[in-house]
């Protein structure tokens, strides 16, 4: 299957940005973050000692209803754990990510946004890689969808989620832990445990811990995990920029 | 340095990566932190480990002892005690000049006596919107505080480095606060120098080139600003200003190498008839 | 910091000067860590700022029918946390739906083997299979047309903060949002039951198209009066949900609202009438029906106190996932120590960063196997499989108290 493509700073005004296209979700996303930036009046006033963190989710043509309300608060929560707010600088600024979906299907009103959750949040993490805003740790999102037969399809089109039974959407830490979990649709535990160890082999490719037989037939399938594909993307830049630094005679 | 060793925030720093000639004090710059690792035995003192929050490069100093993360060019500027910033005016109060330091932060502050020689008759009357290059002072302490830049060194009354203070005259130019560094460090060093610490040949290149017309000056603020002057330039000061300013900027904007950079140099003379 | 004044509220307990109110708003999380975790000598348990147990619930009541001018409402309260919900219905021609004439036209193609299945298997599968597979096939209706329309709104002054005339918060949107995707993923409502049918008389057998004549024998006269029925317009269901006063964990107690409003909808009987071109509704109470919903749905909110108040940032190396796998709860010490409390109230929230959501259903009216219909989790890595699964298993006996609640109003 064809991995998730990013880029870098394809903006230049912006303090970070980065650009996500996941082909087999179709989702496209552009996103930019500004920080530390100051906050108007008294925004900042609650927390003082640490940053405020602000998202905004555009979708492609409407304007913004309450489904982008809600992913919005999810991105922000769990965005708000990981990010160094009393790192220098940083304390009582404020940090403004904003995502633009350009591509792929929209979402419309009451629709779940769980296929293209991860998309976005990646996109949230590469423009905040991008715009060194300092973080505690990385992370790695998929979707899964199931359908009625109990089948685990990765990364599902707008069909195949339509189609499925139930849809879950989880990130992981590059630690490994449980960051982020939105599962819709009726499922029983068993399922979800199914879910979750292949959404970590997706993400992480890991599956170190297991003995010996069983290792990883995920990870022949799903290729190259979520988390080398951050790395790699970041390196690539760095390894660009740095150009001058490291290809000197 | 063949290979760089790329950290991601979260990665542990491995310890063969940092300097340990002596037995002074690790100095932790930009993107790193130390984190203590809670030991299950209370008896044993917690280890530590030092990580990075910002993606970057590693980039070691066994001089110093100092150990900091290059990160991505582009990012925005955070000031640090000892930068050189060119800051611009923006109002005035009677202890103070409030100045922009970077167009997002709060007004940075500069006493109105901090300058070299400075006294409450000759101190300079700056307006808004005059250029100053500063150091940063201090960075204050908590949450909030404001950052306090000075134009004299204050033990000893001298505008060290040289040439802190109101910058007249010239432009300045918005580059990455990545270019900005490299700038410094190749106008540190001595020409020759330039491309094997900073991979940047124009500054050299553009002193030659433009040494008949007068010359120019220049200052580079760590917060992304270049100043420069071609004081001595005749009729052709502006144009070899704008000139200066576009080699800089398209540098920093394609990542050009030294020797495209001879190359767009001497392109954007010869498109600005500045003779050579 | 916290920490200090943590153990020295517990050592120094009877010359504490301050009363505990000041206290608690003063050191918020010193104030909860301290019930929390009293000192070992004691031998209590855990036992949160409110009283509660960490997995024990507020106490719920549930009222229905409260509203007169409504079709159903119910006003649910969570402790201090008090929802009023009310359905109203109104109907909307097909007519007015602009691609109604688009979407019947598949559907019609589709319909053909609709009826061959249920033709066919009539007696091989139980007849609730059938109902649900040929729902499928409609229920897209609903979310098509918006047939549901929830909207939440935190009422001024339910909550300091809450200032009159200020736009939707962004909580009240997500909340409108939460519920509106629930609804849809749940299914919860049947499509059939908001549908307004337009039965032609028939006709006689000269009337029938040339084509019905060839149709099997055993196609009797109701299956073809299906055939001409026709869709004429839809009941459309307003849900708004207030939150009259908000102490915490609003999402339970407006979706418990919902849920038992719905229960308590009842739709006049509704025909069109061809005459008139028109939908004439029956005032007789007695033609009413009531919403016939699928399942029960509940919804479980917890939220995890972490004893380090500064967890987000102290510059500690963070344990990887399978370390932390390792570590029982009982064997986690100090700062490490954390807890998952059912049902937050406002206190507790304002001092909790992770959420986690779980909304279960049982098959079969609760004799069945457990079902998850929704499980939500974000703002931190402390809960992991093993705690959700718990979790999952505190949210099952939830749901046996709470349909207790609800049925005893119906």
């Amino acid at each position: 299957m064809v991995g998730p493509t990013a880029t870098l700073t394809p903006l230049s005004r912006a303090d970070g940005s980065a650009s996500y296209r996941c082909p087999s979700t179709g989702s496209n996303i552009l996103g930019s973050v500004n920080a530390p930036v100051e906050l108007p009046a008294r925004r900042d006033a609650l927390r003082p000692e640490d940053a405020t963190v602000e998202v905004f989710v555009k979708p492609g043509t409407a304007p913004g209803g309450v489904g982008e309300r809600y992913i919005e608060n999810v991105i922000k929560n769990m965005l708000a754990k990981l990010i160094l707010g009393r790192e220098k600088g940083y304390a009582r600024r404020g940090v403004v990510i904003t995502l633009a979906t350009i591509g792929g299907e929209s979402v419309g009103r009451g629709d779940s946004y769980l296929t293209l959750l991860p998309a976005l949040i990646h996109t949230a993490l590469l423009a905040l890689l991008s715009a060194a805003v300092p973080l505690s740790m990385t992370f790695s999102a998929t979707v899964l969808a199931v359908n009625a037969s109990g089948e685990i399809t990765r990364e599902p089109s707008e069909k195949e989620a339509a189609a499925a039974t139930s849809l879950h959407a989880l990130a992981f830490s590059s630690k490994g832990h449980l960051l982020l979990n939105e599962s819709q649709g009726a499922f029983d535990f068993d399922t979800w445990e199914k879910v979750h160890a292949r959404a970590l082999a997706i993400c992480h490719g890991t599956l170190t811990r297991t003995s010996d037989g069983d290792v990883a037939m995920a990870e022949d399938v799903d290729g190259q995990p979520l988390e080398g594909t951050v790395r790699e993307t970041v390196e690539d830049k760095l390894h660009q920029d740095y150009a001058w630094k490291t290809d000197a005679p | 340095m063949s290979s760089p060793l790329i950290l991601l925030p979260g990665d542990e720093v491995p310890s063969e990566y940092l300097p340990s000639t002596n037995s002074a004090p690790l100095r932790l710059g930009a993107g790193l932190r130390l984190l203590t690792q809670p030991s299950s035995n209370p008896s044993k003192p917690p280890s530590h480990v030092i990580a990075a929050t910002q993606p970057g490069i590693l980039s070691t100093d066994n001089r110093k002892n100092a150990a900091s993360i290059l990160s991505t060019p582009n990012r925005r500027y955070i000031p640090t005690p000892n930068d050189l910033v060119i800051a611009q005016i923006h109002h005035s109060s009677p202890d103070y000049f409030h100045c922009m330091v970077t167009p997002q932060a709060p007004h940075a502050l500069l006493g109105q006596l901090s300058f070299e020689g400075a006294t409450k008759k000759t101190r300079p009357m700056l307006k808004q919107g005059d250029l100053v290059y500063a150091r940063v002072l201090s960075m204050g302490l908590g949450a909030g505080a404001e950052v306090e830049l000075t134009c004299v060194n204050p033990a000893t009354g001298r505008a060290e480095p040289g040439g802190l203070g109101p910058l007249t005259g010239g432009m300045v130019f918005d580059v990455s606060i990545g270019m900005a560094a490299r700038l410094m460090r190749a106008s540190s060093s001595s020409p020759e120098q330039q491309e094997a610490v900073a991979g940047l040949v124009v500054l050299e290149e553009l002193g030659k080139k433009l040494e008949k017309t007068g010359g120019f000056e220049i200052a580079i603020g760590r917060n992304g600003k270049v100043w420069v002057d071609c004081a001595n330039g005749g009729e052709t000061a502006v144009k070899s200003t704008v000139a200066i300013g576009r080699c800089l900027s398209t540098i920093d904007e394609h990542d050009l190498n030294p020797t495209d950079q001879r190359k767009l140099v001497t392109r954007i003379l010869r498109e600005m008839k500045i003779e050579s | 910091m916290a920490q200090a004044a943590a153990s020295a509220a517990q050592s120094a307990a009877p010359s504490l000067s301050l009363p505990p109110s000041q206290f608690a708003r003063l050191q918020p999380h010193a104030y909860l860590l301290a019930h929390l975790s009293p000192p070992p000598a004691t031998n209590q348990p855990s036992i949160r700022a409110n009283g509660r147990a960490p997995s024990q619930f507020r106490v719920t009541s549930a009222n229905t029918g409260s509203l007169t001018h409504t079709n159903g409402s119910a006003v649910v309260r969570l402790g201090d946390t008090t929802a009023v919900c009310g359905v109203r219905a109104e109907i909307l021609h097909t007519e007015d739906i602009a691609s109604w004439s688009v979407s019947r036209s598949t559907e019609s193609s589709s319909a053909p083997t609709n009826k061959r299945r249920k033709l066919t298997d009539p007696t091989t599968k139980p007849n609730e299979r059938i109902d649900s597979k040929d729902e499928d096939d409609n229920e897209s209706h609903i979310q098509d047309f918006n047939l549901l329309v929830p909207n939440l709104s935190l009422s001024t002054g339910c909550a300091p903060g809450f200032i009159p005339g200020a736009p939707p918060s962004t909580l009240a949107q997500s909340l409108s949002h939460q519920i509106l995707t629930l609804l849809h993923s749940t299914r919860l409502v049947r499509a059939e039951d908001l549908r307004i049918w337009y039965q032609p008389p028939n006709l006689g057998p000269e009337d029938l198209e040339c084509h019905n004549e060839n149709e099997q024998m055993d196609v009797d006269a109701s299956q073809e009066d299906e055939k001409n029925k026709e869709i004429k317009a839809f009941w459309v269901l307003y849900i708004d949900v207030m939150i009259v006063s908000l102490a915490g964990n609003p999402f339970d107690a407006a979706w418990a609202a919902v849920l038992a409003a719905l229960r308590d909808t009842k739709l006049p009987r509704a025909w069109w009438d061809v005459d008139n071109e028109m939908v004439v509704c029956s005032d007789a109470v007695s033609e009413a029906r009531k919403l016939t919903l699928r399942g029960l749905p509940v919804s479980s909110s917890f939220c995890v106190f972490e004893a380090d108040a500064a967890s987000g940032w102290r510059a500690v190396v963070i344990p990887d996932a399978e370390e932390e796998k390792e570590l029982d709860d009982s064997a986690r010490k100090g700062n490490q120590r954390r807890w998952i409390l059912a049902d937050p109230d406002g206190y507790e929230e304002g001092l909790t960063q992770e959420r986690i959501c779980v909304v279960v259903d049982k098959e079969q009216g609760g004799k069945g196997k457990t079902v998850i219909q929704k499980l939500e989790k974000v703002g931190g890595w402390t809960a992991d499989a093993k705690e959700l699964k718990a979790l999952v298993d505190i949210s099952a006996q939830r749901w046996e108290d709470v349909r207790r609640i609800l049925n005893e109003q119906c």
